[in-house]
């Protein structure tokens, strides 16, 4: 495994945002952390990329320990935040040169240039950062986590915050870092449209706890291939069903406003959580 | 070295970029010190031997060479609370201590800038002395200080308010009782006592020393400003290991 977390905990005056979590993720993976708010993805992240110091438990990168002084492990790693942390006064040039100093890259010129390149901001690359619009700074600091050519990329709610269009055009972006360049990718979201598109595994996190993981597939095939929303006076109850013919049958015996759909992660998270994702 | 590399290289495109605001602040608090103390209160008069305005400058340049080394404590909490670019060092592979020393180094520049326009005023305004090569070491054991002490508090406040709390019970206090503008040795007992508390006491005498030649021990005083630099760099450290976002 590339990435193992065991029974990590992380406490903050004594209430846990992490409570005994366990994963692995193996090397070239595409992972999403799902959850809402609170649940505790960004502290996972933080610990696991030496940003944080677990409270207990234990991080293994390749089944070294790793804590924050591991420059070696560090080194493997490229941090997405999830707020745009770009220095506003410095050209888009200037902030992947930083980067590049900080990880004692030997060629900057060129890999300053790949990165331009790959992120599309080669004609932006004089502009202050302050000057970009926030899709653009969303991808200079991709390409910043890139500089390095990290094997595994963090991104903690990569696309928090952006329009539809931004978003859709950051996915193939995300995607194009795991499935064509084969760099792992550990993303936390709390869309569900993200987490499916983008993650082979998905762990279903809910306070602090990890309340349930696998492939995306499979989690979905757990509790049933279609689901019937059945619209009542001030709630939506939803309903089940391993096949379309099962989910018709049982939308014959309802005489309210109803539909069916393929199931999603949402219905899983609500299934175990009780709860909607957003709420 | 990475890390002092980076950390530079960044602080110093933010100073580059912001540098005729930095000028313009290095200039016109030392010129009003400067009327106000030197022209307006101290126009005749002296310290022993030595005139006013003559006994001002090195004050001055203690003065706002602190204000300066010490303000990259703004800078670094802006970083961390505001931008959230110190995490960027953070999670880099370099040691914690490289930072720390990327910073001070960033900050003995920026503290240097109004070292050259208090001269400049210094000799329009008719200073005779020329600085004796002591004050190279002086300015700089005075700036690593400042600088370190202005990153101990930016990493350890936990908001702005915080920061504006340290600048108003500790930095001002420290600014009037360290004989920047009258001598320590001439104030009550009481506050005579509670200068030697403060780090400048002892930078501004090596400074004033170096600069217009009046009396100081100068092995005492850089013993116990390094013994100071180094207490803080520990401190440094310590704040810096245990960080968190």
């Amino acid at each position: 495994m590339l990435i193992e977390a065991v029974e990590l905990v992380k406490k903050f005056d004594k209430k846990a945002a992490v409570d005994g979590i366990s994963l692995a993720v193996a090397a070239g993976e595409s992972v999403a952390l799902l959850g809402p708010n609170g649940a505790g993805k960004t502290t996972t992240v933080n610990m696991l990329t030496g940003l944080s110091k677990p409270t207990s438990g234990k991080i293994l990168y390749n089944g070294k320990e790793f804590d924050s002084a591991d420059n070696a492990i560090k080194r493997e790693i490229g941090v997405v935040p999830q707020h745009n942390n770009v220095d506003r006064d410095l050209t888009v040039e200037e902030n992947l040169i930083v980067h590049c100093k900080l990880f004692g890259i030997k060629d900057i010129q060129k890999a300053v240039l790949d990165a331009l390149n790959f992120s599309g901001l080669t004609d932006h690359k004089e502009k202050t950062a302050d000057k970009l619009s926030g899709g653009m700074k969303r991808r200079l600091v991709i390409a910043r986590a890139l500089l390095h050519n990290p094997k595994v990329l963090f991104l903690d709610e990569p696309t928090t915050g952006l329009d539809a269009s931004v978003r859709r055009t950051l996915w193939s972006f995300i995607r194009s870092i795991n499935k064509t360049h084969g760099c792992t990718v550990i993303m936390t979201t709390h869309y569900i449209e993200e987490a499916e598109l983008l993650s082979d595994h998905v762990i279903i996190m809910d306070n602090g706890k990890i309340a349930a993981e696998g492939k995306t597939k499979e989690l979905k095939d757990s509790i049933g291939k279609f689901a019937l929303d059945i619209y009542k006076e001030n709630e939506i109850e939803t309903m089940h069903f391993p096949s379309r013919q099962d989910a018709i049958a049982a939308l014959e015996n309802i005489d309210s406003e109803a539909r069916i759909r393929e199931v999603t992660l949402e219905d899983v998270y609500l299934k175990i959580t009780g709860r909607r994702i957003d709420a | 070295m990475n890390g002092i590399r980076g950390v530079l290289y960044r602080e110093m495109r933010v100073l580059k970029s912001r540098i005729y605001r930095n000028i313009l602040a290095s200039s016109i608090s030392p010129l009003l010190f400067l009327l106000a103390f030197g022209y307006g209160i101290g126009r005749n008069s002296s310290v022993g031997q030595t005139g006013y305005i003559d006994f001002l400058i090195p004050g001055l340049i203690a003065m706002t060479s602190m204000n300066q080394s010490y303000g990259i404590s703004s800078d670094i909490n802006i970083s961390r609370f505001y931008f959230k670019t110190f995490d960027e060092y953070l999670l880099a592979p370099v040691g914690r201590w490289e930072i720390i020393t990327g910073e001070v180094i960033y900050g003995i520049i920026k503290g240097l800038i109004p070292v050259i326009i208090i001269f400049i005023y210094g000799y329009i305004a008719g200073m005779r002395h020329i600085p004796s090569l002591m004050m190279v070491p002086a300015l700089l054991i005075h700036l690593i200080i400042f600088s370190l002490l202005g990153i101990a508090v930016a990493l350890k406040v936990k908001n702005h308010g915080d920061q504006f709390a340290v600048n108003a019970f500790v930095i001002t206090p420290m600014i009037f009782l360290s004989g920047t503008f009258y001598p320590v040795d001439k104030m009550p007992m009481v506050v005579k006592y509670l200068a030697h508390i403060f780090p400048m006491t002892y930078t501004t005498s090596l400074i004033r020393g170096s600069v217009i030649g009046t009396q100081t021990s100068y092995l005492l005083n850089f013993g116990i400003s390094a013994l100071i630099a180094a207490g803080l760099f520990w401190v440094c450290m310590r704040i810096m290991r245990g960080m968190e976002p």
